[in-house]
């Protein structure tokens, strides 16, 4: 006769209440991990946290900073540094999220798809993606502004068009280690249509792995598009960018350094912050 | 050098009479911040010259005994008490010390060869390396019986096969004349007649060179072919110690006989269900107060729950840790009366009907060797096979003889090459798979996996369906909300069963459900799988390489060498008077209690290159010229015109059937 055991689940880790000690380690990654959540708000308030309109003159040009009532000083037709800063990092860290969830949905749509059906499927949707993985971003970027001409989207598609290739290579690579596991032979034999297994069976497994990517790639995204519009393939003139901002105004650097090193100083806070919140992520999802 | 090592202790190889000894020893692991306690104050001692099998059950710590005396048990790990090697405590050793240690005195072969051995580097020069030169090295290969030493020199270790794999580490054991040989399951990924030829060699070189053996199994049957001693292990502690013979045949500790009396052999009564041990191992991060075996102890009083038992010697040189006097466990009926007196109905079988039937079924698959050259590999070779309803058949057979590959292709996950599977009705089969965890998605719960075969119903309806199916496989309705990790083995197993039959289907099929699972589990799998095909009047077909298993689930048995059925035939007749020369090595290379196996030569052939005439001709001891013919054609045959028994050999009288040998169990 079969003995029933006494049973009992034990919690699963995500539903462990949050503890605030400080010595845990998960404590720190949780604290971490919402850096992410504070930088949003941040950004969606730079218009309340702005102290003048970052577009338009204010006062005396070039003020160092903490005078003229500039806490960042101006620039060099009198907007204030700190400002445009606010709206800079505002557009910045929209634009990176904005190409990473583009990625992540195209790359992951694609990666599920040749990963779950294997085979010929495969090999083309890899040799496509392995073809867009190979052209270099900034090129690229030239590209598509000359000919679709200067435009703050036109710079987004050309990053995400070299974007995607990334999240469809991981993806694709977690999917087809599951799809080799016989969990997914079971659930045919259950009766499981394709779809049902690669959504039910199969992408839940990879999610972790690309959440992790995605966390740890804003940095290199904020970055990335810092670049762009230092080369001037940003925003176009009067709109705050950080990169631009900072390119426009170097021949300032030895007198009114405020002017370009701000911004430079802004991109590698956002830069830094994004790290930190992507290591965190990281250390929840995979503790290893 | 150190300043402990004494001179005399390093060079005289006499006088001593012990080589290494546990004392107290306690190992400590942090995982996920929990302790899990793998010893809890073990000691004993290895003998000069002796082979000591030490037998447990998974988790129960006889793994990490063997490595703390090897002192690789790692950084991690906190360790009280002594561990010694030739007069050397291993664990207050520094790690210089204990390299030193290894080298002299000790020699390590692990389960899987493949893991220790250097894939990028030829099996001469790692056994060079150990043993200190080639000629040295060629030495030892020739001593632990590699066939064409010289050539295999040059091999890459996955050029080998699974045995000589496992040959080439015990010659990198053996070399430089060690005192103890520390082997953890060196035959648990080898199949019988390979095992039977390894365990005959680890004998044989122990007799030569005269060092020790620590044996580390879970198979009682291969500790009683070998070992000397035997130490039984339970929730890191010692349960029993003694001479092999006295051990297994005249138990003193109540879990021991439990394990002796749950044990498949092929003298198992097959008309009752399995006797098994209730309950599960218990788990090292909480520790049972007093006597660990307590919850599933059928002698156990409240004393039990206080006292935690040191072993006492109950009869000279058997010791036992039991509160119980002698008399009182060995007079006791340690599985409780209930499980001994079920006598299974058996089941109805319709011979007339075919569940499924397979007509010269033939799979080969492209297998790439480096660049563009494939080679083929003939998986299944012209395989029929009809199965009754309600009748249970099973494939027996080694490794790579393609019995998965059949249950693939009933199951409908592989397409035929070509040939005919039929089932009746048209509905799927089911299946249940040897690694029962990794056939859970593991992030669904089970309600939910079970759920998915029953989609069609209702929320309400669902949700009932899975309870009773739960309730059907003897698990409490609470496992619905559990994920895959949160279970034990066995728990998993019967989840995947009970995903199997929710919806009963025509024909079960299982691949080695039993084999990843605990001595004392394995048995109450059996009996579930044999009780739901009774009530749900399923026929099951049923993979398994353990001819004992395969005795007790099925009606018939048929017997697979190199993608074919060589040997077809009721259960009892065929593990008791096999006809065809490979059945007959494979039941005599069963490994049991009081038995010395028949050893078949030679290595399994290759499904890359199936030799001609009888594939099994390189290795039959009955071969003759004829048997080698390629126009030879064999087929299976029917013996002395009866419906059950077929065999393909040419070399065997058919015309009369051997009267099966009824194992009749005592007391019955
Ligand atoms: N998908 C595949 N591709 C290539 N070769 C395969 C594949 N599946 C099985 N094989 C090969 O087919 C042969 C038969 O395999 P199969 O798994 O059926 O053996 P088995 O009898 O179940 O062995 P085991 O006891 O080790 O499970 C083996 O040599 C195996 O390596
Ligand atoms: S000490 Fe008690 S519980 Fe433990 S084996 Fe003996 S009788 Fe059973
Ligand atoms: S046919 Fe010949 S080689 Fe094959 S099993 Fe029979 S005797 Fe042996
Ligand atoms: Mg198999």
């Amino acid at each position: 006769m079969a003995v029933a055991e006494p049973f009992v689940a034990p919690r699963p880790a995500w539903r462990r209440p949050v503890s605030l000690d400080l010595r845990a380690p998960r404590t720190w990654s949780i604290i971490g991990a919402s850096l992410f959540a504070v930088m949003t708000l941040i950004a969606l308030a730079a218009p309340l946290l702005s102290p003048h309109d970052p577009l338009v003159p204010v006062g005396i040009p070039l003020a160092g900073p903490g005078h003229g009532g500039f806490l960042l000083g101006s620039d060099s037709i009198g907007r204030d540094v700190l400002s445009r800063c606010l709206y800079g990092m505002r557009a910045s860290w929209f634009a990176a999220l904005v190409v990473i969830a583009g990625g992540f949905l195209i790359g992951g749509l694609v990666g599920l798809v040749a990963g779950s059906s294997g085979g010929w499927i495969d090999n083309l949707l890899m040799r496509i993606t392995d073809g867009f993985l190979a052209l270099p971003a900034p090129v690229l970027a030239i590209a598509v502004v000359a000919s679709l001409g200067p435009s703050f989207t036109h710079t987004l598609i050309a990053v995400s068009v070299v974007w995607w290739p990334f999240y469809a290579r991981i993806v694709r690579g977690e999917i087809s280690k599951l799809a080799a596991r016989p969990h997914v032979e079971a659930a045919r034999l259950a009766g499981a249509g394709r779809v049902r297994i690669a959504v039910r069976h199969l992408l839940p497994g990879a999610l972790p792995a690309a959440v992790v990517t995605a966390s740890l790639d804003v940095g290199n995204l904020v970055l990335a598009l810092a670049g762009l519009s230092f080369l001037g393939l940003g925003q176009s003139a009067p709109a705050p960018e950080l990169g631009a901002d900072s390119a426009r105004n170097l021949s300032l650097l030895l007198q009114q350094w405020w002017v370009p090193v701000v911004p430079g100083i802004a991109v590698a806070v956002l830069a830094v912050i994004a790290n930190v919140a992507g290591d965190s992520v990281r250390n929840l999802i995979d503790p290893a | 050098m150190s300043a402990q090592l004494a001179p005399e202790d390093v060079l005289t190889d006499e006088g001593y009479a012990v080589v290494a000894t546990a004392e107290d020893l306690h190992v400590t692991f942090r995982r996920n911040g929990k302790a899990i306690h793998a010893l809890r104050g073990i000691s004993l001692e290895i003998r000069r010259g002796e082979i000591l099998g030490l037998v447990g059950e998974s988790g129960s710590g006889k793994s990490v005994l063997g490595l703390t005396l090897l002192g690789l048990h790692g950084a991690g790990a906190t360790i009280s008490g002594r561990a010694t090697v030739r007069g050397r405590d291993m664990v207050s050793a520094t790690d210089a010390e204990r390299r030193e240690v290894r080298i002299a005195h000790l020699g390590a072969v692990f389960q899987d060869p493949m893991t220790s051995l250097n894939p990028t580097m030829r099996v001469g020069r790692q056994v060079a390396e150990a043993a200190g030169s080639d000629e040295e090295a060629l030495r030892l290969l020739r001593l632990v019986g590699v066939p064409e030493a010289e050539s295999r020199m040059s091999a890459f270790p996955h050029e080998l096969s699974g045995g000589l794999r496992q040959r080439v580490m015990i010659a990198m054991a053996v070399a430089g004349n060690p005192d103890l040989v520390i082997a953890d399951e060196p035959t648990t990924a080898l199949d019988v007649t390979v095992q039977a030829q390894v365990l005959r060699l680890l004998r044989t070189l122990r007799d030569e060179l005269g060092c020790s053996v620590l044996m580390i199994t879970h198979d009682l049957g291969v500790a009683a072919q070998i070992a000397d001693r035997v130490a039984v292990m339970y929730a890191g502690r010692l349960a029993e110690l003694g001479e092999s013979d006295a051990v297994l045949r005249n138990s003193a500790h109540p879990y021991t006989l439990g394990l002796m009396r749950s044990r498949l052999t092929l003298g198992v009564d097959r008309s009752r269900a399995l006797p098994a041990l209730a309950g599960e191992v218990p788990s090292p991060a909480a520790p049972q107060p007093g006597c660990a075996f307590s919850p599933r102890c059928s002698v156990a009083g409240p004393d039990c729950v206080e006292t935690s038992p040191e072993p006492v010697e109950v009869e000279p040189g058997h010791h036992s840790a039991c509160l119980r006097p002698l008399a009182v466990v060995r007079r006791t009926d340690t599985m409780g009366p209930a499980v001994l007196t079920a006598r299974a109905e058996p089941a109805r079988i319709d011979q007339d009907t075919a569940a499924l039937s397979l007509r010269s079924v033939v799979k080969t698959f492209g297998v790439g060797k480096g660049f563009g050259r494939k080679r083929t590999l003939h998986a299944l070779r012209g395989v029929s096979l009809q199965i009754a309803q309600g009748e249970s058949v099973a494939l027996v057979g080694e490794s790579g003889s393609g019995k998965s590959t059949l249950l693939r292709v009933a199951a409908g996950l592989e397409a035929a090459d070509s040939g005919e599977v039929e089932l009746s009705g048209g509905s799927r089969p089911q299946m249940v798979f040897q690694d029962s965890g990794a056939s859970l998605t593991p992030w669904m719960t089970v309600e939910q996996i079970l759920g998915e075969r029953v989609r069609d119903l209702g929320r309400a309806a669902r949700a009932a369906k899975v309870r009773e199916a739960l309730s059907l496989v003897g698990l409490p309705a609470e496992v619905g909300a559990a994920r895959a990790t949160q279970l034990s083995g066995g728990q998993r197993q019967r989840v995947c069963l009970a995903r199997a039959t929710i919806v009963p289907p025509p024909v079960l099929l299982c691949d080695e459900p039993t084999s990843a699972l605990d001595v004392s589990l394995a048995a109450s799998v059996i009996n579930l799988i044999a009780r739901l095909r009774r009530e749900l009047g399923m026929s099951v077909l049923f993979v398994t390489h353990d001819l004992s298993v395969a005795r007790v689930v099925a009606d018939r048995i048929a017997v697979m060498y190199l993608g074919q059925i060589v040997e077809i035939g009721a259960s009892d007749r065929v593990t008791s008077a096999p006809l065809h020369p490979y059945t007959r090595s494979l039941v005599s290379a069963v490994p049991d209690v009081g038995l010395t196996p028949v050893i078949l030569p030679g290595e399994p052939a290759s499904p890359l290159n199936p030799p001609s005439g009888c594939a099994f001709h390189p290795r039959c001891a009955d071969a003759t010229e004829s048997c080698r013919d390629t126009e030879l054609g064999l087929r299976l045959q029917r013996v002395a015109n009866d419906d059950v028994d077929r065999v393909a050999c040419i070399n065997i009288d058919l015309s009369h059937v051997p009267t099966p040998v009824y194992i009749t169990p005592k007391g019955a």
